[in-house]
């Protein structure tokens, strides 16, 4: 078996980095070139044309001329809707990550100590609705948040309140969209942590003196510092850019920078604006990214160790 | 000791004043387990175990895997509730008790430190949830680690540090609450042979020097004979036998412990003569019986197994001096361990026995070789005749 694995590689030399190409290849193609012609595009100037922006090498009188325009990135810091837009993104998807893992760490506690068998089914119905297709899903939820809708006439039903609530289009409804969206964002990572926790460091808490809770507090969070935080960016990191969720859950004073995006750029057709905000909202994004990142190497460092 | 409690509740009333005159237990009497059943969804881990341990004693719950000495070990911990039977704890009921609640410590199989504390976090947690001031924390710690010799490495985390360095951590963490009884799960089971043989001794010197009373489970014999005081070999969630290390050795009970406890050549056979001051027992591997100097509890005819250890045999290359218990055959394999030999000789029977031959001098062992015949013999006391 292995010596006809090692004739085959010996035969074709250039397998191993065929496989390691492949994911090189994708980041090339779907991210670096990409962000390569979004930068371009943030550096050129708005022209009613087709591309809809000037182009920024020019021949002038005998001069090949490279024109960076830095204005719509000014335009951004001095227009206080893009500082806001990017303020009120970050703290929306703050809280909605808090929220998360308020919801989500329970839960993959609770499913990190169930039987294998009952185990697999919880992992299962997590990960199902996204077998749906995300744009459906939070229509879905339109139809349980409106005024005469499932969740409001039920409250009507059982008698909780009298006149029906409203919590469509209000921010309520984009924390309930994203909570929502993101949860397995946050679920699984966590489990896959406490999944591997060793009881016996429980016990040997217990056997200490610890009650459960001091236990958990001493033990099981810390270790699982590094679920928590790769759940947390996993669910923080999209959620800043979140398009669909407040354009169809949230008002029309729900600010954020992914809806900004998507105005400048089919509304306004403004395609270096928003080009520009694409990049900053980038740069914004690389702290978290970097703290995801570090922790994720210092957990395979520990797993090693 | 139950009827003297039940008066004193009963007079009184109340608790506390049970509590303020309360029974002395005796030394004798420190952990009592009494018949204690546990059972996992049928299954029988624990079949009606009873025992009474010493204050100070070393204790050591010996059998192979599965035959429930670290379930038994866990219904002490507090980890698993017994499904009957009673344990007491210097008269004191642990039944219902949550491990936090009891004055008991373990020290777990491959140590359970935690990953994320320094070892000096590790020997303090325990204190900590004490809720100790943190000077006498302080200074408990730092007594615990010259304990263990571990001073210089207060700083480090776990995995930093050697199996036979966390395994000192393990202990100090375990002893720093002055536990009224520690519990030792395969304490040697994660280190290498050599520093095991060590450590055990240096164990015991630990334990013998605080006085604290020690539940130990192990699988090895070896370490349980070194370590303990007495032990106690489980075989199916029973106690076969519970006795001092060179009884279980020298007077098996029966042949579960006799095979159990190093090695041992058994002979099934019955009783031939069963007189007051000798019996003989005729047996398929010698042709004549096998004469036995002393009494046994039985009667003529009776099924019973002679036990012989390799080390009582002698091996000879001319038939000894003796009237009985002598047999002639032949060598067919040699163990060559070095300080003594194992020789496997065919006897003309066509029984196989062990016989080993320590290697007094230099070369000795070149003596005999493969197919010499040879004799075997022992004396009329060497063996132990068993009847269950």
């Amino acid at each position: 078996m292995s010596a006809n694995w090692q004739s085959l590689r010996s035969r074709l030399p250039g397998s191993r980095w065929a496989v390691i190409s492949v994911p090189y290849l994708w980041l090339l193609l779907f991210f670096a070139i990409p962000f390569l012609i979004a930068l371009k595009i943030s550096f050129a100037k708005f022209e009613m044309a087709m591309p809809p922006y000037s182009s920024l090498l020019n021949w002038e009188d005998g001069f090949l001329v490279l024109k960076l325009r830095l204005e719509n990135y000014l335009y951004l810091v001095n227009d206080s809707l893009y500082v806001n837009a990017y303020l009120s993104s970050l703290k929306i998807a703050v809280i909605a990550t808090g929220l998360c893992l308020l919801i989500g760490y329970p839960m993959a506690y609770v499913i990190s100590r169930m039987e294998p068998a009952t185990r697999n089914i919880a992992l299962m119905l997590v990960v199902l609705p996204s077998w749906t297709s995300f744009l459906i899903r939070i229509y879905a939820w339109i139809g349980i948040l409106k005024q005469n809708g499932l969740l409001n006439n039920f409250l009507l039903s059982i008698g909780v309140i009298d006149a029906p609530l409203k919590i469509l289009y209000t921010p309520a409804a984009v924390y309930i969209g994203i909570v929502y969206a993101y949860l397995p964002f946050m679920v699984l990572p966590l489990y896959s942590n406490l999944v591997k926790l060793d009881r016996r460091l429980l016990e040997a808490a217990y056997d200490l003196g610890a009650r459960p809770w001091r236990a958990f507090l001493a033990i099981t969070l810390p270790l699982s510092k590094a679920g928590i935080i790769a759940g947390s960016m996993l669910v923080l990191i999209p959620v800043v850019g979140e398009f669909v969720i407040p354009e169809m859950l949230g008002g029309p004073d729900t600010l954020m920078i992914g809806r900004v995006l998507w105005q400048e750029f089919f509304n306004n057709r403004d395609w270096p604006v928003a080009s520009a905000v694409a990049i900053v909202m980038l740069i914004i994004l690389i702290v978290p990214i970097l703290i995801f990142h570090k922790s994720q190497a210092k957990e395979l460092e520990g797993r090693l160790a | 000791m139950a009827s003297v409690d039940a008066d004193a509740a009963g007079s009184n009333g109340t608790m506390v004043n049970s509590a303020a005159n309360p029974p002395a237990p005796s030394p004798d009497r420190y952990l009592v387990i009494d018949t204690v059943r546990k059972e996992f969804d049928g299954f029988v881990a624990v079949d009606d175990v009873s025992l009474t341990i010493r204050k100070g004693e070393i204790f050591a719950l010996l059998g192979a895997s599965g035959c429930g000495k670290s379930t038994l070990l866990r219904c002490l911990a507090g980890f698993e509730t017994p499904t009957a039977g009673r344990i007491e704890l210097e008269g004191q009921s642990l039944i219902g008790l949550p491990p936090y609640e009891r004055r008991i410590n373990m020290m777990f199989q491959s140590y359970a430190l935690f990953p994320h504390m320094t070892v000096e976090q590790n020997i303090a947690f325990g204190l900590k949830q004490d809720g100790m001031a943190k000077a006498a924390m302080r200074a408990r710690v730092d007594e615990m680690l010259s304990l263990v010799q571990m001073n210089r490495f207060a700083k480090r985390k776990p995995h930093q540090l050697s199996g036979g360095q966390q395994q000192r951590v393990a202990l100090a963490r375990s002893l720093a609450k002055s536990p009224k009884m520690l519990l030792l799960d395969e304490p040697m089971g994660a280190l290498d042979k050599k520093l095991r043989s060590q450590m055990q001794l240096e164990l015991v010197n630990i334990i013998e020097k605080l006085g604290v009373t020690c539940v130990m489970v192990t699988h090895d014999q070896e370490e349980a004979m070194t370590m303990a005081h007495r032990i106690a070999i489980m075989e199916q969630g029973r106690i076969r036998q519970c006795a001092k290390p060179d009884e279980i050795y020298e007077q098996p009970n029966c042949r579960y412990t006799a095979g159990f406890i190093g090695s041992v050549n058994l002979f099934e056979g019955r009783i031939d003569k069963d007189e007051k001051d000798f019996v003989t027992i005729r047996t398929s591997a010698f042709p004549d019986p096998i004469y036995v100097a002393h009494g046994v509890t039985g009667f003529e005819g009776m099924e019973v197994a002679m036990a012989l250890r390799p080390e009582k045999l002698r091996i000879s290359k001319h038939e000894p001096d003796l009237k009985h218990n002598k047999a002639h055959g032949s060598i067919e394999d040699i163990a060559y361990f070095g300080s003594h030999s194992v020789y496997h000789v065919r006897l003309d029977g066509g029984c196989k026995v062990m016989c080993n031959f320590v290697n007094m001098k230099r070369w000795d062992s070149e003596s005999f070789t493969w197919n010499d015949p040879v004799w075997v013999s022992w004396g009329d006391l060497e063996g132990v005749v068993l009847s269950s």
